[in-house]
């Protein structure tokens, strides 16, 4: 005669094996295929007066200036067919992944993260993603998104800057160089601007929709409220430095640096 | 013999009109005397060449018609010369009202025109005056308007209105015509962008309805209508 025990213990066995096997059956149907990356990796002298120019599709793009006379570039690619062939051309670095990924329906998105020497002048754009621009002592810093994605510029330091998007939000923590020109645009998002409490510049600032302009501790006697408060213009300092702000449908605010 | 005596009478010896004795008186104070040996061959050659040249060059053909023609020339000069005392300037007709009148016309067609022409010249691009309002003109500004050589505001705006509403069109055409080829990320953040556009232009197209003269928000409404056309053209390289 054959114990209980002795069968209860193989159909216990069977029924373990049996879940487990349909929770591995479950996973590997209802788990999304993950989509083979490809890396790129590149390298280039730069010397004292040089540019990068940069086009994207979609994805996060990350400009960190650093004290070397080179330029690294490093790119995850999320479609194993997109490519990427940038050029040099008389001290200006082009990776332009719209035209060469012209005719491809499955390009992906492409993040970048590329570190240039500090007085690089940057010029960035994205059609999608994310705009961030570090450490740059230079001419000019150019961010442009045509739809969504957030721009952050920290630690410039440059005579001309321009950055703007249709939705996402803004954020600028430099200083305003006397004379330089300085252009936040925005649909919908928030523009927050740090900058040093002792900047000479000139500034319109409007946000028609929300007239939400904070100009916290830059508020003076040299302010004036246009439309309704639609708009600001004021005075700081000497005026050297010429700063716009448009914010369509969304707030504008200063913080003291 | 003198030389006087001599020079006197070399020009009848060349012309072999002495008798014997002068002639040789002559010769003799010829013989000895260098100045008067000089006078003489001064006299020889002149005669020479006046017998050489032909008479046509020495004689003219008809002088009384050169004379006649001469005194033409003269009296022609003569009638022509301004009389200053006789025949006053027209100039000198106009009286002080009239040249003033004048004066003050043309300063004032030359700086109308001048004006229009730098007006036209700093502002090539409509930009700046489609967002401007009517009570932010000058009176001067005005009366261009009034007689048409200055756009009104309005004018400006509407007809910058038609120039980006057909450079949508046609980057919009594009866009459709490539949008097939996007993925649904690209598609959705593109529809959502141009949607949070077209709830500005909407916005800002009522709010001139009721206020045509909104500086602000025609000012706003370009600027969007601007960002619009930039998201069809940049996707549409897509």
């Amino acid at each position: 005669m054959i114990s209980r025990s002795k069968i209860v213990v193989p159909l216990r066995m069977a029924a373990q094996t049996t879940t487990l096997l349909s929770v591995v059956f479950l996973l590997l149907i209802f788990a999304r295929p993950v989509p083979a990356q490809k890396k790129f990796s590149r390298t280039y002298a730069a010397g004292q007066n040089i540019r990068l120019q940069l086009m994207n599709r979609s994805g996060t793009v990350t400009v960190e200036g650093w004290n070397r006379s080179e330029i690294s570039i490093m790119a995850t690619l999320e479609s194993p067919t997109a490519t990427i062939v940038p050029e040099s051309v008389g001290g200006t670095i082009v990776i332009n992944v719209v035209r060469d990924n012209q005719g491809r329906y499955d390009v992906g998105s492409v993040n970048f993260s590329i570190r240039v020497p500090f007085s690089t002048k940057v010029d960035i754009e994205t059609r999608i993603g994310n705009l961030i621009v570090n450490n740059i002592n230079s001419e000019l810093v150019r961010a442009h998104i045509s739809s969504e994605g957030d721009i952050t510029l920290t630690n410039i330091f440059s005579t001309a800057v321009a950055a703007e998007n249709v939705s996402g939000n803004i954020f600028f923590d430099g200083t305003l160089e006397p004379g330089g020109y300085y252009r936040f645009s925005s649909m919908k998002g928030d523009i927050n601007l740090r900058i040093p409490f002792g900047a000479s510049f000139r500034m319109v600032a409007t946000a028609p929709s929300t007239r939400s302009i904070s100009l916290g501790a830059f508020t003076n006697s040299n302010t004036n409220y246009l439309a309704d408060g639609r708009r600001v213009v004021g005075r700081f300092g000497d005026g050297s430095a010429n700063l716009t702000v448009t914010n369509q449908r969304g707030s504008i605010s200063f913080f003291r640096r | 013999m003198t030389c006087d005596e001599c020079k006197g009478l070399i020009n009848c010896l060349m012309d072999s009109e002495l008798d014997e004795v002068q002639a040789t008186a002559v010769r003799s104070h010829l013989s000895r005397c260098a100045g008067c040996a000089n006078f003489s061959e001064d006299l020889a050659a002149i005669r020479d060449a006046c017998n050489t040249e032909p008479s046509s060059e020495l004689i003219p053909p008809n002088s009384r018609a050169l004379w006649c023609r001469i005194h033409n020339v003269i009296e022609n000069e003569v009638r022509t010369k301004p009389s200053e005392n006789q025949v006053p300037r027209r100039f000198l007709r106009l009286s002080f009202g009239q040249l003033m009148s004048a004066f003050v016309c043309i300063a004032l067609v030359s700086s109308l025109f001048t004006i229009v022409g730098i007006k036209n010249y700093s502002q090539p691009a409509s930009t700046d005056f489609t967002s401007r309002a009517a009570a932010t003109q000058t009176t001067f500004e005005k009366v261009l308007c009034k007689i048409g050589l200055m756009e009104t505001p309005q004018e400006a705006r509407g007809r910058r209105l038609q120039e980006q509403k057909a450079a949508i069109e046609y980057w919009n055409e594009r866009v459709q015509s490539r949008r097939w080829q996007w993925d649904r990320a690209t598609r959705e953040a593109f529809d959502r962008n141009l949607q949070i556009i077209d709830e500005s232009v909407n916005d800002y197209s009522l709010i001139l309805q009721k206020d045509p003269d909104d500086e602000l928000t025609g000012e706003m409404l370009d600027s969007v209508l601007d960002d619009k056309m930039n998201l069809l053209r940049d996707f549409s390289d897509l």
